[in-house]
């Protein structure tokens, strides 16, 4: 389904990738950026399972034997194999965040990036 | 192999956060960096003939995991693991804190890893894991300034890198790989309107890593945070850095007809000019050695992206001469604001006579950045500009007079006279290794030839009569220089109000969409 061979989800993930992006350059509150850096990882996540989806494919046949004719309608799960290790890192990295804006807050005592840069050029 | 080049610093790591004797450990340490350096060597000699190639698990196939070594990596991995010794050895007696060397080792393997690394995935993977090192490490002290740029440095490129993920995403759509080899073979036979998409994100990525023009901001606040341990900052501006030039170049070619040399090339220049205007109004000893960084590395960029061999060899070169005398600088840096007790150069008078080793040091690397004739600068700077005619010439000559400006600016601080103070106690292993450093910016200049022979496995003979001209231009330029510098940019005070300029998060992103579009647009014409 789609527009001129362009899938809707990938309209849709481009849209939210572009959302997220426009809510990092207008927050002002670091966990709201922190919250729009997941949500563009997240388009970027849904993005990539887009890429493996066929409609009507079968399942990749793991751990069994395959011919080359079914090969064609398996969908492809080399998209979702890399989607893993990149949940694990955008799990790992927003842990990361969260806890260094933990440390930042309790040196800085506010959460706003205004603030927060005005504070450190008056020392 | 391959492999171990990767593990065996991982493993390293893991090892001295573990063993309860810490001397020991970092004698170990020190060791075993000694042997990794023996095996580059050895896997450049071997990378000499064929490029060396280790299929993960056996599975040679193009869908496989590959690393590869060709000539280019191999003397980044030269590089890396020599630089890494010097800063271990120069933090031996300084840091006796096991995160430290835990973090400085798994950024190594995470480094090497990066110019090993044949596919895009593991591009992304160990790019990651260097971000976190290398924000751990800045914000080591934990002071207030230190937090914020360890943020802004984090966040900034976690942002970034979703770009690249997302061009990668693009890549595999339009070739089925992720191989960089086979996407570089694939994209031969495609349209370059296909390519402007992935092309674009993927490039916002490696100009960030850069910090080319919009997207410089983090760079100078990452690397002259007070608080991170001056081999850090040497790292950092020596090698990190160098790896987004690297990618830059794999990338430029494997995107074949779809490149935009000229782009980069502008972009280049801008960025040379601005990053010197920046490090001449700074006042922070620091802050003016991250801005000179800028300004390198945009002269790099322009002289890979001008397309003739001579030059790209000789931005290479420049790449292993800027990686030494980065890191001589901020190893001199770090133990001058250790004695001194403050970062600001108008206050630091008289390190000859307060510590003459580091000044002499200092002086060899400075020598070397500015293009003093048989230091290394001169050579990789003479083959940058080989040939190179027009305007282009000029305004190269004009980044190199502004780079002499710095280099005057710092050597400020060489002489004069403070009030008396006694002399400091210096460690014996950071004098060593400052040492090795400056000497090394002179044995790459007077060697210069035969060097680039051995690295860079092609003829390269260096006219002796443009050579002598080049020196000619090189002593106008540093009367021109000292005499602009004294005239009109010391104690300028329209100058000062450039200092403030800088960029919160908010403004990075807009920079990085203002890139993004940009590229969208020059690439859509």
């Amino acid at each position: 389904m789609g527009i001129d061979g362009i899938k809707i989800i990938e309209l849709l993930t481009i849209a939210m990738f572009f959302v997220g992006f426009y809510g990092l350059i207008t927050s002002k509150n670091i966990i709201k950026s922190i919250i729009f850096v997941v949500l563009i990882e997240t388009a970027v996540i849904m993005f990539f399972l887009g890429l493996g989806y066929q409609s009507g494919a079968l399942l990749p046949p793991i751990g069994e034997s395959f011919n080359n004719d079914t090969m064609a309608y398996v969908s492809d799960p080399l998209p979702q194999a890399l989607m893993i290790t990149a949940v694990v890192i955008g799990l790992s990295t927003t842990a990361i965040n969260i806890v260094l804006f933990i440390t930042l807050f309790r040196k800085y005592q506010t959460a706003n990036w205004d603030i927060i840069k005005s504070i450190k050029n008056l020392e | 192999m391959l492999i171990y080049f990767v593990i065996v610093p991982i493993l390293l790591a893991v090892f001295l956060y573990l063993f309860p004797f810490e001397r020991a450990a970092r004698t170990i340490a020190i060791l075993a960096q000694m042997g990794l350096v023996g095996a580059s060597v050895y896997l450049f000699t071997l990378s000499r003939e064929n490029s060396v190639v280790t299929a993960i698990g056996n599975y040679d196939d193009v869908l496989g995991i590959f690393l590869r070594a060709d000539t280019l990596s191999a003397v980044f991995i030269l590089l890396t693991s020599f630089i890494f010794f010097i800063a271990a050895i120069y933090s031996f007696n300084e840091n006796k804190s096991r995160l430290f060397w835990f973090l400085l080792f798994i950024w190594e393997g995470s480094l090497i890893g990066i110019f090993l690394a044949g596919d895009f995935f593991n591009l992304f993977v160990l790019t990651e894991v260097a971000t976190v090192t290398i924000t751990i490490l800045i914000m080591y002290d934990r002071n207030k300034r230190a937090l914020y740029d360890g943020i802004i440095f984090f966040m900034v490129n976690i942002v970034v890198v979703q770009f690249y993920l997302l061009g990668l995403g693009y890549i595999y759509q339009l070739t089925g790989v992720l191989d960089l080899e086979a996407a570089g073979a694939a994209f031969q036979g495609l349209e370059r309107s296909q390519m402007i998409l992935p092309y674009a994100l993927v490039m916002t990525f490696v100009a960030l890593k850069c910090a080319l023009l919009p997207m410089f901001s983090w760079l100078p606040k990452a690397h002259s945070t007070p608080g991170a341990p001056p081999a850090v900052s040497a790292v950092l501006s020596g090698l990190q850095i160098k790896g987004g030039v690297y990618l830059l170049i794999r990338f430029q070619a494997i995107f074949g007809d779809g490149a935009m040399p000229e782009f980069f090339l502008i972009l280049g220049l801008t960025t040379a000019l601005f990053g010197i205007i920046l490090a001449l109004v700074q006042v922070d000893f620091k802050r003016i050695l991250a801005c000179s960084t800028i300004a390198q590395i945009g002269l790099i960029v322009v002289a890979i992206n001008i397309g003739n061999y001579y030059n790209y060899i000789g931005s290479l070169y420049h790449m292993v001469n800027h990686a030494v005398i980065k890191a001589a600088l901020f190893l001199c840096a770090g133990m001058i604001v250790h004695s001194y007790g403050t970062r600001d150069i108008t206050k630091i008078r008289g390190i000859m006579r307060q510590m003459p080793l580091v000044g002499i040091s200092m002086i060899l690397a400075l020598l070397g950045i500015i293009g003093m004739p048989f230091f290394n600068g001169s050579i990789s700077k003479y083959f940058m500009m080989y040939h190179v005619e027009g305007p282009l010439f000029w305004i190269m000559l004009l980044i190199n007079l502004g780079t002499i400006m710095i280099g005057i600016k710092l050597s400020a601080m060489l002489f004069g006279r403070l009030e008396e103070k006694e002399k400091p106690t210096q460690d014996i292993l950071q004098l060593i290794s400052v040492l090795i450093l400056g000497l090394m910016c002179f044995g790459l200049g007077v060697f210069g030839e035969s060097v680039m022979l051995i690295l860079f496995n092609g003829e390269f003979r260096m006219d002796w009569f443009g050579y002598l001209e080049k020196s000619a231009i090189f002593a106008a330029s540093l009367v021109v220089g000292y005499f602009i510098f004294n005239k009109f940019i010391k104690n300028n005070p329209y100058l000062k109000t450039i200092r403030e300029i800088e960029l919160g998060f908010r403004g990075m992103c807009v920079t990085m969409g203002v890139f993004f579009a940009l590229i969208l647009l020059v690439a859509g014409i």
